[in-house]
């Protein structure tokens, strides 16, 4: 028990692949990389929810397992998102022969 | 405390399963019983299915209303152990969300936008289960599943018209800028989850409320949290520097599914924010001293860009449905001024009546705007506002129609939308305390905002009304449009002669379970009770009797609802002092 890694390894840990995927969402131009960024950032989350969960006290009527419940929900979420991101990203690359997001700029104003 | 599963609970909540199985049904409907049809056909068919249903669910959101919520206060609302609202809140809003749904259900039905009438029925029915569930929602992880599975389903049926390119870009950009908020907004809910040890958002509010200094001074932590839910939440109502989606959007999709995405998504992400901003985080709200900040200084500058914006930018716009985006962006301005209001306010159920009652009024008279955008489309395949040139010779009673419409989203007198405006404005005064100048330039910002409102308003109506064409006329609008625009324009002018019926109404929803955390009004003395200069409702005339016998005989579909309001506005807010730091839950 002593050698426990602290929580605020697993808290920095977790914010810095958090900024690692908002930068991927600012900065990739191809929809699948941006759509990998957001796993990213939604991983991140995860890895803050587990973590709260193991080291910290829940409170007075919270149940024991609510941290753990959070991420599997959010997991089952993300590959939604990524199904119908994917389906969305292939209806666009259809029509412009394309996947860069910077290219479908037709409606603006 | 969440107790045990019973019955009653399903029996509650079933309106929503009903709807979940309907859309179920709709998928399984058009694979077998309507293969090999073509779309014409299968639009209908499926559409009249679907109303069916959404028909039904209200019925039963009604007798459920009528049989089994009580107004009675010791009664817990909470259902599926504390992690939905089954009382008042859930009920009211759940009617409200489905005949939203029936009349985007009815424009559906004008043209045929698409062929894959199955899945779009499909996801317009879950995305309404979504809605409800998001605004039902007394638990974090509830509220952002039902706020996933409703953007889901909304990227998706944005990406629908299969005739025009814009529809899919307006899905990809929509998922896109969608998916990096609902990220940005989880990341803010684990630093809650991790500073509380709690995702229920009463029992958030009771450990903030208890431990913490009010204000978010020196919590850099909260501070991050607050700011990430803040974007979340900005995304979804489109507040200013997160509105970009919105007029692509809006123009991209089919008029319904704009429609859908102005009315349903915005009123229950507002309602969400409401709760989790004024219940779970209302004690970061503000200010113990008047240097320390809170997050209402962050949103009153978000409120005051969100609306200047909006409205300057829909001054120049030529397409109705882009037009209207920004009309909407404008809108949700404003509604964050309620926001914030109802985080400062001593009384926050008044506050967050009179936000509800905008929202309502807002959503059904956008819905009827996107009618008109629909109408022109399916004859002209544009919706520019000059297409509606000279429209108001050849139909008049469609240029009565609008010219309510466009008076009641400026606020002009005898319309609802004047009367949203008003209480919304004068809860908004009513805060006390050092926030009291942030919230009279909100105020007086807010005004001016109406007044450059009217001009893109009215270039509408003179379009309408004033300039001639010579292009084709449209034909008749047929009952699919016809009832969206008529039942908008009707209740508009019912609510605005009548906004008493309405506002008990939203007032009894808002004394069930939102769980708002009071509000000191003078920080050196706790025991002092609030003194309450003007409630907006006293600048009426007095009415003889309650308001709600008044509202009896006025003949609304609800006399269950306007029946208990009387015995709940009596029941629960009075037992608490404003002094009390959270109504917890019982």
């Amino acid at each position: 028990m002593t050698q426990q890694i602290p929580l605020t390894w697993f808290l920095y840990f977790a914010a810095a692949s958090f900024a690692i995927g908002l930068m991927g969402v600012l900065m990739r131009r191809n929809a699948i990389g941006v759509l990998m960024a957001i796993e990213i950032m939604l991983n991140a989350a995860n890895v803050n929810f587990i973590a709260f969960w193991r080291y910290g006290t829940p409170s007075a009527s919270e149940g024991p397992l609510t941290g753990v419940m959070m991420a599997l929900f959010v997991v089952t979420i993300a590959a939604a998102e990524v199904a119908v991101g994917v389906g969305l990203i292939l209806l666009c690359y259809r029509r412009w022969r394309s996947a860069d997001v910077e290219e479908f700029d037709g409606l603006s104003g | 405390m969440p107790s045990g599963l019973s019955i009653q609970d399903f029996v509650i909540f079933s309106p929503v399963i009903v709807l979940t199985v309907w859309g179920l049904l709709s998928l399984i409907i058009d694979l077998t019983l309507l293969a090999g049809q073509d779309s014409t056909t299968r639009n209908r068919s499926l559409g009249m299915f679907t109303l069916s249903g959404l028909v039904a669910s209200l019925v039963l959101c009604q007798y459920i209303s009528y049989k089994y919520i009580g107004p009675s206060p010791g009664t817990d609302p909470l259902i599926f152990f504390g992690s939905l609202n089954g009382g008042v809140l859930f009920n009211q809003f759940a009617s409200l969300v489905i005949l939203f749904a029936v009349l985007i259900t009815c424009l559906s039905m004008v043209w045929n936008f698409t062929s894959h009438w199955g899945e779009y029925y499909a996801m317009l029915v879950w995305s309404a289960v979504s809605m409800i569930i998001l605004i039902a929602a007394e638990d974090l992880l509830t509220l952002f599943l039902a706020l996933e599975t409703m953007t889901i389903c909304l990227y998706l049926m944005t990406a629908m018209e299969k005739s025009k390119q814009r529809s899919a870009e307006a899905g990809l950009k929509y998922f896109v800028y969608g998916s990096v908020s609902s990220a940005l907004f989880l990341f803010g809910l684990s630093l809650i989850y991790g500073l509380t040890g709690s995702l229920s958002i009463s029992e958030i509010g009771l450990v903030l409320s208890s431990t913490q200094q009010p204000g978010l001074t020196g919590n850099v932590v909260g501070a991050v949290a607050v700011l990430l839910i803040l974007v979340g939440f900005g995304f979804k109502v489109s507040a200013v520097p997160f509105h970009q989606w919105a007029p692509d959007v809006y123009e991209g999709a089919p008029a319904p599914v704009s429609a859908w995405l102005a009315s349903g998504s915005k009123l229950a992400s507002l309602v969400a924010m409401v709760k989790v901003m004024g219940g779970g985080l209302g004690s970061w709200a503000a200010t113990s001293t008047p240097t320390s900040p809170g997050w209402v200084g962050l949103l009153a500058m978000i409120a005051a860009a969100t609306m200047t914006y909006g409205n300057f930018a829909a001054l120049g716009q030529k397409n109705l449905k882009r037009l209207l985006a920004y009309s909407s962006i404008a809108h949700a301005g404003y509604m964050l001024v309620g926001v914030i209001a109802v985080g400062l306010s001593t009384e926050p159920e008044e506050a967050a009546a009179a936000l509800f009652f905008y929202l309502v009024v807002y959503g059904l008279t956008t819905i009827a705007g996107f009618a008109l955008a629909a109408w022109i489309d399916r004859d002209r395949g544009t919706e520019e506002v000059e297409d509606l040139n000279g429209l108001a010779r050849r139909h008049p009673y469609v240029g009565v129609a609008v010219c309510i419409l466009m008076l009641s989203m400026i606020g002009i007198p005898p319309t609802a939308g004047f009367f949203g405006k008003l209480y919304m404005f004068m809860e908004a005064l009513n805060v006390g305390g050092p926030d009291k100048v942030t919230m009279m330039g909100l105020v007086a910002l807010g005004l001016f905002n109406s007044v450059v409102s009217a001009f893109y308003y009215v270039r509408i109506l003179k379009a309408m009304f004033f300039r001639d064409t010579q292009r084709a006329e449209l034909k008749w609008m047929g009952p699919e449009i016809a009832l969206p625009l008529g039942l908008g324009t009707v209740l508009t002018l019912f609510f605005g002669l009548n906004s008493s019926v309405l506002l008990t109404d939203m007032e009894s929803v808002s004394r069930s379970g939102l769980h708002i955390t009071r509000r000191n009004p003078d920080p050196l003395d706790y025991n002092k009770p609030a003194p309450r200069t003007t409630r907006p409702s006293q600048l009426k005339p007095p009415e003889p009797s309650k308001p709600a016998e008044a509202a009896k005989p006025s003949g609304t579909t609800k006399p269950s609802a306007a029946a208990k309001t009387s015995a709940v506005i009596n029941a629960p807010a009075k037992a608490e002092g404003p002094g009390s730091a959270a109504s917890a839950k019982p």
